[in-house]
Order: structure tokens, then sequence, then C-alpha cells
């Protein structure tokens, strides 16, 4: 499963279409939901109950099921993925559908609900939506017929056309005419060219790919196996392989976020039977590692505020009903402790 | 404790011969209250389940006991849950046949068709002494019923209905003085392409249901025997088999189907004492659950012997002792399990005012003794004057239920380690008869009641695995009532039911307590008949509050309320022919509702039946 969201790069982003709205005159009031904490909230496997919570860190207030607050129907899905992009907000459910709101007031603006397995994340390139896609499950619970579908437009609609790819994509990036795929069980980052809607190149990398991140300018993609960690970034000119980075820290899950100093916040869990979960901190540029900088049990999901240098972990509490979100400030110490919903599994900074 | 009582049992049973108990025409069964003083037991009219024929047991308890089902769509897996408890906490029973898969610890009530039983009963409350294993909430008895002398019947029915309903069911039977043979074969489809409001679409759309076709089809057999004045055996051999297509929650799309069949069969000896009644039973349950091409099989082979003596008057006791072997070859493992159960009962009418009666069992499950089991109840009547009766039933009990084999041994996440489920119950009741023209049946009854090592499966990393983690407070109310009148010439009858459950989940937030997950704090029921000269209409309804869908503060699910009405004629003859016919509205002011989250359940509908009498 995929993790965590473009937050911090859209965040980036968010500054700086703010910055510019305000030297530019043009500006657009901003919506309640277009500032705090949007959390993520996986949902329990079927009962479909995913859903979107609006925390504002400022007045300490938080806003259950927004999706449904604002839309008079409930998401009706497991929610795997939020993307903004193109001013818009994707809800990406892997149970088959993608949603897209109004960033600022969470109104449906439109929806693929057609032609979808399962979906894992949306990436927008020329102006089409790229949805990355496991396929079906054959009988052996194997994801042969992986596709990215393609959506001729930003608001939803029908899917034109599924470009196949190796098994289990998930995280997608869009630069310019490329869309990056993190093709998950098969170690390779696929690169399909948005126009003529094909697979033009195909990189190996180690270990399973699930995120790509901006830092420093570069594009990375963070990938592990049960021994390692591995960053590999890419020269966006020629689409080959720039630097590489392996880090010794086991047991690390597809989730991350992006911290203060260019740090990286990673979520460990040595899983069954001895279960024992953790947050491991590093960085590609310095030699940062603190291999247990949190432990515990339950932990499902983990987010960074750049703003309030807050860290964000998500706990599934087994999934019975409401999960935890517990806040932290970057010294460790507890900020504060929420209930949210089911499966929170990680947050959107606005 | 065990032994005195065991000892005694037996001296008691050599030193006393006074009464015959039973007539040897009557094919022998045991009935359910004759240890069960104080407890609260519903037992279901042939004509409560005339009515439900073409339905499902889980829709039989869900309108009319104070028992909340969980349905996930129509015709799909529909599970109870007594008191405030889990699916896993009832007890079933088949002709004294515990018949709850071994694997999952639990009855579908959706594959128990109300067209193979003759008769159903449902205890309420905590009562392993009496029953064993998994009756921590409740239990449920079904059954059915030969009957000797009753010469040649024979019964043809089918009903039509919205949705693609076509049940049919056939059944005849024979009896002479020493020999009864009945055998019913049934058939009921269901497409199930009912129209529901999709709310996981943008403008939620008016659709179809997909992919949630339903067909089952079984027999039964009984047959009875008089050996001998002294002794009977009897018989009962069942197969049902569910094909259905599982009804996707909304917003998923997906394709699953499921194949259930069972065969089960009872063997009883009963051989009639002088004051006494030994009773040998074999029994076979072989379930096969196939879901999506993936199979599971388990068996489970029973053999039970016990002794029902009436000492005297006053005293009555019985003592039995019940092994089982189980074996389960499921998709991720293979497993089996064997049980010895020993128990004896003890019933003392002190007057005509009070009985007591006490319960006690003791289980050994592979290489542990878990638990001790005691029940202990009265009956006291409190008043009899004119028309009027008040009767007191107060009791006390222990539950306790093994870790199903999946819990135990899936692969992976399954745990050995387990506890059994236990659980401890009170309850006190007033019922109150009245005789003559205007006539009701009344009951009160408060029950609380504590389970401890609730087992939930929770995640570990990728894998789940269960755990002996929940403890729950539950207490409750039910109030029971029945009416019943003469105008003119119509006969009127009316029945209402109020229950109030409240289960407390007392681990995930210890502080604040919270309802546990789909468990309705307050649900009714209530209907209103009349018949005359053969002609019957009846209207009824059912209401259940509304409910989380998950532990902490979740989403709540709307409280609903159903009506259903029906209209019937019996007397429509020919020769020597009868046709009932009758026809029902169900779901009569077409409510969107949803039992749970996103499962979408049929609106109207409608269905008519027939049936040939001979």
């Amino acid at each position: 499963m995929k993790y965590l969201f473009k937050n911090q790069l859209w965040a980036f982003a968010l500054i700086t279409l703010l910055f510019s709205c305000e030297s530019g005159g043009d500006e657009r009031p901003l919506g309640k939901y277009d500032t705090g904490i949007l959390l993520m909230n996986e949902g329990a496997f079927g009962a479909n109950d995913g859903e979107v919570f609006h925390f504002d860190p400022a007045s300490g207030t938080l806003t259950q099921n927004i999706f449904e607050l604002e839309n008079g129907r409930p998401f009706a899905g497991l929610l795997e993925d939020l993307v903004l992009e193109e001013d818009r907000l994707y809800l990406v459910a892997n149970t088959g559908k993608v949603e897209v709101v109004n960033p600022g007031d969470f109104k449906s603006r439109g929806a693929v609900i057609s032609d979808l397995d399962q979906p894992r994340s949306v990436a927008t390139a020329r102006g089409k939506l790229f949805i990355s896609d496991y396929g079906p499950y054959d009988a052996s619970y194997m994801t042969p017929d992986s596709y990215v579908a393609v959506v001729s437009g930003l608001d939803g609609g029908l899917v034109k056309k599924k470009i196949e790819v190796s098994n289990k994509p998930e995280d997608l990036f869009a630069f310019g005419k490329y869309v990056f795929v993190a093709s998950s069980e098969d170690s390779k980052i696929e690169i399909i060219d948005a126009d003529t809607e094909t697979v033009t190149k195909t990189i190996e990398v180690s270990g399973t790919p699930v995120q790509f991140f901006e830092q420093r300018g570069d594009l990375w993609v963070y990938s592990y196996d049960a021994e390692n960690i591995y960053f590999q970034s890419f020269h966006l000119d020629n689409l080959t392989k720039k630097n590489f980075l392996q880090l010794d820290i086991a047991n690390a899950t597809s989730r991350i976020a992006l911290g203060e100093d260019d740090r990286i916040y990673i979520l460990t869990s040595t899983g069954w039977p001895d279960y024992n979960d953790g947050i491991a901190v590093t960085s590609i540029y310095d030699t940062t590692l603190i291999p247990s900088w949190k432990t515990g049990t339950g932990f499902y999901g983990i987010g960074y505020d750049q703003d309030r240098e807050e860290i964000y972990v998500a706990n599934s509490k087994g999934f019975q009903g409401n999960g935890e979100v517990t806040v932290y400030s970057k010294d460790g110490s507890l900020v504060k402790t929420m209930e949210v919903g089911r499966g929170p599994s990680g947050i959107l900074v606005r | 404790m065990t032994l005195v009582f065991l000892v005694f049992s037996l001296f008691g049973f050599s030193t006393s011969q006074d009464t015959v108990a039973l007539a040897e025409v009557a094919v022998y069964a045991p009935t359910l209250d004759r240890f069960a003083q104080g407890q609260k037991i519903i037992s279901f009219e042939k004509k409560d389940l005339e009515a439900y024929a073409a339905r499902s047991l889980g829709e039989l308890l869900q309108e009319k006991s104070p028992v909340f089902v969980r349905q996930y769509g129509a015709g799909m897996l529909a599970s109870s849950a007594f008191r405030g408890t889990s699916a896993g906490h009832t007890a079933v029973f088949w002709n004294g046949l515990p018949i709850n898969s071994i694997s999952l610890g639990q009855s579908d009530l959706s594959i128990l068709p109300i067209q193979a039983i003759d008769q159903a009963e449902v205890h309420f409350g905590s009562s392993g002494a009496l029953f064993g294993n998994e009756a921590i909430g409740g239990s449920v008895h079904l059954g059915t019923k030969a009957q000797f002398g009753q010469g040649f019947k024979g019964r043809l029915s089918q009903t039509l209905g919205s949705f693609g309903l076509s049940n049919s069911a056939f059944s005849a039977g024979f009896s002479g003085k020493s020999f009864s043979s009945q055998t019913k074969i049934y058939r009921q489809f269901a497409q199930n392409d009912f129209p529901f409001r999709d709310l996981s679409k943008p403008g939620t759309p008016e659709v179809k249901a997909q992919n949630a076709q339903t067909e089952q089809f079984g027999f039964v057999q009984d047959a009875a025997w008089n050996l001998s004045e002294k002794s009977q055996v009897k018989a009962s051999l069942w197969w049902n088999r569910a094909d259905r297509q599982i009804q996707p929650v909304m917003g998923s799309a997906t394709q699953d189907t499921q194949q259930d069949q069972s065969w089960r069969a009872v063997l009883d000896y009963v051989r009639f004492g002088e004051g006494s009644i030994w009773n040998v039973k074999a029994g076979l349950v072989a379930d096969q659950l196939t879901f999506n091409g993936s199979e599971n099989r388990t068996r489970q082979f029973l053999l039970a012997t016990d002794w029902d003596i009436q000492k005297n008057e006053n005293w009555t006791f019985k003592i039995g002792t019940r092994g089982t072997f189980s074996k389960g070859d499921l998709s991720t493992y293979s497993a089996s399990d064997q049980r010895l159960e020993l128990y004896q009962s003890a019933k003392w009418e002190a007057s005509d005012l009070l009985s007591i009666s006490a319960n006690f069992r003791q289980l050994a499950y592979q290489d542990q003794f878990e638990p001790f089991l005691p029940g202990l109840g009265i009956d006291f009547l409190i008043l009899e004057e004119g028309n009027h009766q008040l009767l007191l039933k107060a009791s006390a009990g222990k539950g306790f239920k093994v870790p199903t084999l999946n819990d135990r041994f899936w692969n992976p996440g399954g745990n050995p380690d387990l506890l059994p489920e236990k659980s401890k119950n009170g309850e006190i009741g007033l019922h109150w008869l009245k005789k003559g023209d205007f006539a009701w049946e009344q009951s009160l009854t408060y029950y609380r009641m504590q389970v401890d090592n609730w087992i939930i499966w929770l995640p570990q990393g990728n894998i789940w695995s269960p755990q002996n983690i929940r403890g729950v407070q539950n207490q409750g109310l039910e109030y029971q009532g029945k009416l019943a009148w003469k105008s003119g010439q119509w006969n009127w009858e009316a029945r209402a039911s109020y229950t109030f459950s409240q289960a407390l989940d007392l681990t995930s937030d210890a502080q604040n307590p919270r309802q546990l997950p789909y468990t309705p704090e307050h649900q009714a029921n209530g209907s209103l008949e009349a018949q005359r000269s053969g002609f019957s209409i009846n209207l009824s309804t059912f209401y259940v509050g509304s409910r989380t869908i998950g532990t902490g503060n979740a989403r709540v699910l709307e409280a609903y309320q159903l009506w259903n009405a029906g209209l019937s004629f019996s007397r429509l003859r020919w020769k020597k022919l009868q046709f009932p016919i009758s026809f029902q509205v169900l779901n009569l002011l077409d409510r969107d509702y949803q039992v749970l989250y996103l499962r979408a359940m049929p609106g109207r509908s409608f269905q008519i039946n027939l049936t040939l009498l001979l």
C-alpha cells in the first residue's frame, strides 16, 4: 500500500502559489480546507468507510468526514491516496474509483467510477489524468494485469486507455510530458510519455519502489526491502539514474515523511509475529541515523507539518473502529493525541 | 461437587421408579425447558414458521425476537447477536446436534432455511451448563418433528416474489403406530436484482443490485421406529447446499462467489425405563465452504448419552456425557480437535409454587480442563388468582466458548495460546399470564452479563491474529407481550416487544466505555392479526435503533423501522385437497435502509404463496 502524499512538495507549491497570488493581486479567497491538515482515514476492508478529517492545528478544531459533510453522500471506498494537483484534490479509492473535489471546499468536481480495479495513485500531465492500478487479482492473488489508466480530462470521466506496466504500480510523479511509475513488485521505474500514452523507458532500481519525492531540486524514489532502504535519484533531462544511496534500516515499510532539515522519517515494523513498530530517522545528505526515534504498535501512517515542524503518527488501533493520530514536536515530545476515523494512514498538509 | 451430584444421581436412578415420563406413541425429544428454570426461552409457533417458510431464520429472529441480526445484504451472511454479544456467542442446534461451523464458530442464518425445520426455539443468556460450548449470549434450537399415527400427509408449496424469487418445497410423510417417515425437498432461488440508491457514485443514482443471486436446495429425511414398547430409534438427515454470489458493499465491484454444503445426520436411541429415559445420540456434521474456488472442509462426529431420571414427584435428574471429535481441512491448515463433556442437571419441584434447577458441566478439550460451568435457576409462582398468574423467574449461569479452529490454527496468524471466552450471566424476570376472553402473556426480563477473554482478530503488520483482548459488560431489558381477544366473528392477536441492550466495551477506552459496534441499544417489534373463517390479515413492524459501525466515536448508522403486511386464506378446498394461499408485502413503505454500513437492502417487495395440502 502507499502511504504518503506529495505533501511536502505540494505544500511548497502552495506556498509559492500563495506568494505569487499576493504579488499578482489575483487573489482567490482561501477555502476552509485550504489551510490546516487533511487526515486520511483508509477505512476497513469490507466496510468502505474511508474518509477525510480536517484538523486545524491553530484552533485545535477537528472536522470529521468532510467528503460526506460537503457532498451529502459517503465516500464509500477504501481511501488509498490523496493527491493535490492542478488545483484539484484527487481521492483515490483502492476499491475502484477516483473522486475529484475542490481542495478549498471539498465539493465534488467529478469522478472516475468505472473500468478501474484497484487504483493506487494519480498524477496529471498534459491535461490528462493518469491512474496507477494493480489490476484485478488472479486465482492465486497475483496481479499480472497491472496498468496505468488514462482519463482525458482532469475532472474525471471515462478511462480511455490502459497502459500495461509491471506488477503493482504505486506512486506516480509527473514531470513535463513524463509520468514516472513506481512499479513496486518488479523493482522498476517505468516512464510513460503522456503524449503517446506508452511506456518509453524502464529503469531497474533496488528494493520495492513506492514513493517519489523532491529534495534539493532532485527527483528521488524511495524503495525498501527487509534489510535496507534505498534512495535513487534521476537525471530529468535524459531519464537516467543519478545518485544512489543504500542505508542499513531493517523492517522499513513504504511509509515515509519528509521532515525538517531534509530529514526523512521512516515507519518500520517487524510484522508478524513479534509486531514491533517504530520510526527511524535518516538523511540523504548527512550521516543522521536514528534507528528508533519512536517505538510502539499499530503505526499505520506518518506525516510531517513543515510549518510547525510537527510529526503526525497515525495508529490504526486494529481497525476495530476509530484510529488515533499523535502529534509530536521534532524533539519527540508529545503535542496532541486525537481520535480520528478508521485506519488513519497519513496526512496532507495544506 | 460434580462427583457428588453424579453419585447422587446414579443412586437416585437405581432406587426410584414410579412414573413413565413419556408415552411411547410420541417420538421422544427432550424439552428445552426441562431444567431451564428461571431462563428465558421463546418458542416459535407453527404459524410463525409457516409465515416465514419462504424466508430465512435470520429474518424470523430479527423481526420476531429481541435478537439483532447482522445482515450483509439480501440472502447474504446473516449472523445473530444475542444480548449484545457477537455472532460466535450463539450456540445453534439441530435435533440436539451442535451445528455451528467448527472453523468459524458460528452459523449463517441465511442458509438455515425454515422450510427444512418443524420447530424453532430460542434460549437467552449464558447457559454453558445446559448447552455447552458457545451458549454465551444465547442459543438457537431447531428441529424436525416426526409423529406416529398420522397416516399419509403431503404438501407442495410454491412461492413467487419480487426480484426473481421462486421458492418450491415438497414434503411427504407417512406414519403408522410404530414407524414414521417424513421427507422434505426444497429449492429457494432469488435473482436479487433489486434497485437501490448507490451512495458511492456521484449523484447517488438508482442502480440494480449486481452479483447477489442466491440459490439453495436440500432435503431432509426423518424416520422413527418403535423397536418395542420401551425403546425407540429415530434418525434425521439434512443436506443443504447454497450457491451464492456475494453482494458487494457499495463502492466495491467484487464478484465473489460462495458455495456452502452441509451434511447433518443424527441418530438417537431412546430407552424408556420406569421413571427414566436413557438416550444415546450419534451425530455427524460435515461442512464444505468454497469461497472463490478456495475450499474449506470440516467434519464433526459426536457421541453422547444421557439419563433422565424422575426420582419422585419432586426430584428430576439428568446426567450425561458427550464426546466430540472434529477435523478441519481448511485452505490454509489442517487440524483436529477432541472434546469430552460431562454434565448433570437436577430439578427440585419444592411445591406447586416453586421449582429450582441446578446444572453443571465440565468440559475438557485437547489437554485442558476448561472450565467448570454451573447454572442455577428458579421459577416461583408469586400469585395465582382467577385467570391471573404471576411468575418470577431468576437464574444465573456461566458460558464459555472454546476458540475456533480458525482462531487457533489459521495460517498465518492463528493463535494456539488463546484462552476460551467466558461469560457470567444473571437475569430476573416476571411473567404475567391472563387466561380467558381477553387473554395476555407478558414478560419483562432484566439481565446482566460480563464477557471476558472476548476474541478479536487484530492486525500485526500485514497478518491478522486473534487475541483474548476484549471485556464487555452487558445489561438490558426485554419486554414481550401478546394479547388475544375476540370481537364478533373476528379473532384478534396483538404482539409487542421492546429490547434495551447495553454492551459496553471495557477495553478500547476503559475510562469512557462505549457501546459495542453494531449493537443497537433499542429494538422493538409489533404485530396485529385478525382472523375470521380461514381468512387472515396481518400487519407487522420492527424497529432497529441506531448503532455505530466501529469502536470509539465512530460513524453511526441511522435507526430504521420497516413494515410488513399480509393476507391469507386457508379454506380453499377441492375434495380432499386444501389450498392455503397467502400474499405478503415486505418493506411496505419502501424504506431505504442499511443493516450494515453500505450494504444495500431491498425496498418494497411482494410474495405470493400457494400451497397444496393432502
